[in-house]
């Protein structure tokens, strides 16, 4: 069932909204000086990026988007920038170099490159292709029970991977960022106790 | 439809490598390679809605990527508190403590 099919006509308008927030929200995170403005429009990125997702008939997907990018990552960037931020310029807009505007172009055209050969691409062909292979009877009819089969069976070396790789990140970011002031202030007041007999 | 959101995610992944090269603090680098990761999962996710939409396979990849991101995001975080506390800035132009 398609979550987009219940709006019917309104589908193309929901899209151009999405659309709007996502091109505005992502101008914001790269073009705006404020380093905490753009942590926000972030934020709002990701929210219409996952409602993208519901309308893309991605339901556990958009879910995931909105619990991990705007629950945890999102909230982690928030909380770096709060903690390092010096307000360094207070123009909205940050000067641009010749660098900047040599990159500028070189992304525009890799941009209007990408648009040319997906509008040239006869995606078409590639539909009647994958469709005449025919349907593989599913028993299930949901998409989260189809993801969680898949993720249990066919994907289950990748999974647990993956589990063991978010546990060696989480580790070594908290090494990492663990201050070591501790062990030096414990050293230095034993050096004093050390120190005050001698001088009595 | 296909077409519409394929040059969104086009959009998303031009701006991201644009605000990767060009930005001059550590953290909106982050930012801009999460929005690089979501042009990634915004492709993935419109091909398994139009092209398999039997097996969601494209989904499973996506929630993939979803969580090497967040790892990559509390490791580069780390390490820009680490590199701040040692050096005072968090411009990317004045970490050389690597350079001989």
């Amino acid at each position: 069932m398609n979550i987009i099919e219940l709006f019917g006509p309104l589908q193309e308008i929901i899209f151009f909204i999405l659309e709007i927030g996502v091109i505005l929200g992502s101008l914001g995170v790269v073009l705006l000086s404020n380093i905490v403005y753009s942590a926000f429009f972030l934020g709002l990125v990701f929210f219409c990026i996952s409602l993208l997702y519901f309308a893309l008939n991605a339901d556990f997907v958009a879910a995931a988007q909105i619990l991990i990018y705007v629950g945890a990552v999102n909230v982690l960037i928030v909380f770096a920038v709060m903690l390092i931020n010096k307000p360094e310029s207070l123009k909205i807009f940050p000067v641009w170099t010749v660098g900047d505007k040599i990159t500028l172009a070189i992304c525009l055209t890799s941009f209007f490159l990408l648009v040319n050969i997906i509008l040239n691409t006869s995606w078409s062909n590639i539909t009647v292709i994958t469709e005449s292979k025919g349907f593989l009877e599913s028993n299930f009819t949901q998409n989260v029970q189809r993801i969680g089969s898949l993720l249990l069976t066919q994907y289950l070396l990748p999974f647990e991977l993956l589990s063991i790789v978010l546990l060696v990140a989480l580790i070594g970011a908290i090494v990492i960022a663990r201050r070591e002031n501790l062990i030096e202030t414990n050293k230095k007041k034993v050096l004093q106790i050390k120190k005050s007999p001698t001088t009595f | 439809m296909l077409e519409h959101i394929l040059s969104l995610g086009a959009y998303l992944f031009c701006i991201g490598i644009f605000g990767l090269i060009t930005s001059r603090n550590m953290v909106r680098a982050l930012m801009c390679l999460e929005l690089i990761f979501n042009a990634v999962n915004i492709n993935l996710i419109t091909f398994s809605n139009s092209f398999d939409t039997q097996q969601a396979k494209g989904e499973i990849f996506a929630i993939f990527i979803i969580a090497i991101a967040a790892a990559e995001a509390a490791i580069g975080l780390a390490i820009v508190l680490a590199i701040y506390r040692n050096k005072n800035s968090t411009r990317i132009d004045q970490f050389n403590l690597l350079k001989w």
